[in-house]
């Protein structure tokens, strides 16, 4: 019988409770604008969100709507929701669950806050399959036409040939053209070019926020890291997101230089690899009774938190954001994922990775046993792994996840005593 | 022998091919799946051989694939981790879905004896600049098949080449045609098998064969034909268990939606001065797959073969976790039953839970 056990994440920090502020100041100026008569698109956090920028548009970034619902315990009800629409429990968590509540003839008091009914949707595919299929779906129920953005994948590394940028490039002119055509007006290249511009300032801050948090001890874990991530969703291309960095960065710095760790004695520091669970916060904090600490989640960096800053070229706005997207690490299925996590165990000196895999998704599962070998065999740091659906709380048992926990971190810390 | 039992026994024993091929030194090139242009393989001398499952059980593969990602996939693995593809020269795979770009990174990291290519193929169709990206794809996937084979391929070969793919698929559609008929001259179950073996000979072979065939069961009428018409879908079926269970009970399987046979043949491609253009309009301006967009190319498909084949029911049979069609037949399902009967199953490649899937076909055809 499963146990059904949820607690909040436990966060530490001041800016993030300013962001958490923000995602709903966010929300609420989406439903202003739609009682405005302004058109609302949805779209999903791996669109290039700067060409919103470049068009003043009103976005929905419908992989936030599980997680926030996620976070209140209402994520199973919605994928319920999707279940009785024909969908197959096969389907991606995530994606149910944003069906379910695209779908749901009512919705709780909660999402409500956040809902509304789309006029465009932007589709890509990017990082996976479900991206695209499911933005279909939702377009035949809400009636309203869809752009899809074409993503290669990604056969070439970092080395991305002039005619893979070139076919981007044009898939993104492609969806400013539609958005034009269906009632955004006309695109204003300087408005795009300075979102691009302060993309590269909020990457580059990002990369500071990293660094920080690669202290020992660390000033800050996972469980704010998942919320300080949003301006990498939503803001690139905003001001607002360079500003909540900017103070981030000055909470951490200050927080280094006094050596304060978000646990007292920190022993261990992991990495989780795969989706935490959204529903239980809580388990990634459990550890901490071992002094072990869950520095870093993979999934920060879903939404592109991981690439070169200098590719950004304001001048060329749109081969730079097809660069970003392209160079992604969870663009499959070059090395770039399998390479970049073996350089967060070293820059983070993580001594274990959990591997978590949540039964429906993809692209991540596939990953888990080159992470696993590659990393063992870099720095001999060991990966445990174990099911686990994030999103999916009908499929979680709290007491299962704790003793695989359990015997990972016992196992860490007798080898860290021999 | 009839031409029909030649058939069945390469379909029986289609390695017998590649071995004879290889003996006389021969490269053979396997691929998944219908993106991969074979002519392009075909013309640099080499024998394209689509790789195609087996209903064994899954053993070595499952220490490296999370048992969640689509057992066909790990199928293909399973056997090249095994060493049964070892024949092969080279693995080409196009950019279909999740599953099978994760095969191509496990199998480049694990499998050291046959190399692997991923064709990057976009998903969008009737898109100017998608033609232009794929037509740089494919230009280097020529460069790499002239490099293995060591054999030049020019515009003419290559024409030639497509000259006798396009005449496979006029043959076997011209064959399945035949199914339009109130009493079909060939089950479901040997239509699959007479696709299958068609795809796996060198397709010299396979038009002579064809021919005759088409002359052979002319006149022939199956048995027990009565029963209500059924159109069968979804994700790959490579063994005709499936068909075969939906015929014993008492479906007429007269029409397919499947990559392993009518969406192999169903559309030829179009007169192009320039060969290479001529395949990369091909597979961008036809829907046979459900990873490609716009997806209502495939609705219109399906609604061409529910008209033209007279189908009284569709059995999506979606293999687990192949996220294209599970969404697909999500999205598909409630305008198709507007007018159709549509049954949707989820099966397990390895065709696991046969008994269960028989009761929910026979109460779906006692209801039609
Ligand atoms: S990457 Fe996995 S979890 Fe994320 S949307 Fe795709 S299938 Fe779902
Ligand atoms: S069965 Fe589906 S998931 Fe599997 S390889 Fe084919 S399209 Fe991909």
């Amino acid at each position: 019988m499963a146990t059904k056990v949820t607690t909040p994440g436990k966060k530490s920090l001041e800016t993030t409770a300013e962001i958490s502020k923000a995602i709903k100041a966010y929300y609420g100026g989406v439903k202003v604008a739609k009682e405005e008569g302004k058109p609302i698109i949805w779209s999903y956090g791996l669109t290039p969100r700067e060409i919103f920028h470049a068009l003043d548009a009103h976005v929905i970034y419908l992989e936030h709507l599980p997680l926030m619902v996620g976070a209140k315990q209402l994520s199973g009800h919605y994928i319920q929701v999707a279940e009785e629409e024909g969908f197959s429990r096969d389907v991606c968590a995530f994606h149910r669950c944003f069906l379910g509540c695209a779908v749901a003839s009512e919705r709780d008091p909660y999402l409500d806050q956040f809902f509304v009914d789309p006029d465009i949707i932007i589709a890509t595919n990017l990082p996976c399959m479900s991206e695209s299929k499911s933005f279909l779906y939702a377009a035949d129920y809400h009636n309203v036409p869809y752009y899809f953005i074409d993503a290669p994948i990604n056969t070439w590394g970092q080395d991305i040939p002039d005619y893979a940028i070139e076919y981007y490039t044009g898939q993104l002119k492609g969806a400013l053209d539609f958005m034009s055509e269906h009632g955004l007006g006309t695109v204003d290249w300087d408005k795009l070019k300075e979102a691009v511009s302060l993309s590269k300032k909020l990457i580059l801050l990002w990369n500071e926020i990293d660094k920080c948090r690669q202290a020992v001890p660390t000033p800050m874990g996972t469980v704010d890291g998942l919320t300080a991530a949003y301006p990498l969703i939503q803001l690139p291309g905003t001001q607002l997101g360079v500003t909540l960095f900017e103070r981030l960065l000055k909470e951490l710095k200050g927080k280094v230089e006094r050596g304060e760790g978000i646990i007292d004695d920190e022993k261990l520091r992991l990495l989780w690899f795969g989706v935490p669970p959204f529903y239980n916060m809580g388990l990634l904090n459990y550890v901490e009774k071992y002094g072990a600490v869950v520095v870093k989640s993979m999934i920060e960096y879903i939404a592109g938190g991981a690439y070169d800053p200098s590719i950004m070229n304001p001048d060329k706005p749109l081969e730079s954001l097809a660069y970003k997207a392209l160079v992604d690490i969870v663009n499959p299925t070059s090395e770039n994922m399998v390479n970049f996590i073996r350089r967060t165990v070293k820059d983070f000196h993580i001594d274990g990775v959990v591997g978590v895999v949540k039964r429906s998704c993809g692209l991540l599962p596939g990953y888990m046993r080159p992470v696993k070998d590659a990393v063992y065999e870099d720095s001999g740091v060991p990966t445990t792994i174990f099911d686990l659906d994030g999103l999916d709380i009908r499929e979680y048992d709290d007491a299962t996840s704790k003793a695989n926990l359990d015997s990972f971190i016992e196992a860490l810390l007798a080898s860290k005593r021999r | 022998m009839t031409t029909m039992e030649r058939i069945m026994g390469i379909f029986d024993d289609p390695e017998q091919i590649v071995r004879d091929l290889k003996a006389k030194g021969k490269k053979v090139i396997g691929y998944r799946c219908l993106y991969v242009p074979e002519e392009i393989i075909h013309a640099a001398g080499m024998l394209p051989y689509s790789t195609f499952g087996t209903p064994e059980p899954i053993t070595k593969a499952d220490s490296y694939f999370q048992p969640c990602a689509c057992e066909f996939v790990r199928n293909i693995f399973d056997l090249g981790l095994d060493g049964k593809f070892d024949f092969l020269d080279g693995l080409v795979l196009s950019n279909t879905c999740d599953a099978v770009r994760h095969l191509k990174n496990m199998w480049t990291t694990y499998i050291g004896s046959v190399p692997c290519y991923m064709l990057n193929n976009p998903q969008k169709m009737y898109d100017e600049s998608a033609f232009k990206f794929y037509r740089h794809e494919l230009e280097g996937f020529k460069k790499t098949m002239e490099d293995l084979s060591g054999n030049k391929i020019s515009d003419a070969s290559l024409r030639k080449s497509i000259d006798l793919y396009d005449e496979t698929r006029r043959l076997l559609k011209e064959l399945n045609e035949l199914r339009k008929r109130d009493v079909p001259p060939i089950s479901g179950a040997e239509a699959l098998r007479i696709s299958m073996a068609s795809i796996l000979m060198p397709k010299e072979e396979t038009n002579a064969l064809l021919l005759q065939l088409i002359d052979e069961v002319k006149t022939r009428e199956i048995k027990d034909a009565d029963g209500p018409r059924i159109m069968v879908t979804g994700s790959i079926i490579d063994n005709p268990t499936l068909i075969e269970l939906v015929e014993d009970m008492g479906g007429v399987v007269v029409a397919d939606d499947l990559c392993t046979s009518m969406k192999y043949f169903w559309y030829q491609t179009k007169p192009n001065e320039d060969p290479m253009d001529a395949i990369v309009r091909f597979n961008l301006e036809r829907s046979v797959c459900a990873c490609m967009h716009p997806s209502e190319e495939r609705y219109d498909f399906l609604q061409e073969v529910i008209g033209g084949f007279a189908v009284d029911g569709i059995i999506y049979f979606n293999v687990k976790y192949c996220h294209p069609f599970v969404y697909e037949s999500a999205t598909f399902r409630k305008k198709l039953e507007e007018e159709t009967p549509v049954l949707a199953l989820e099966v397990d490649h390895s065709l696991s839970g046969l008994g269960q899937l028989k009761t929910r076909v026979q109460a779906f055809i006692e209801m039609l």
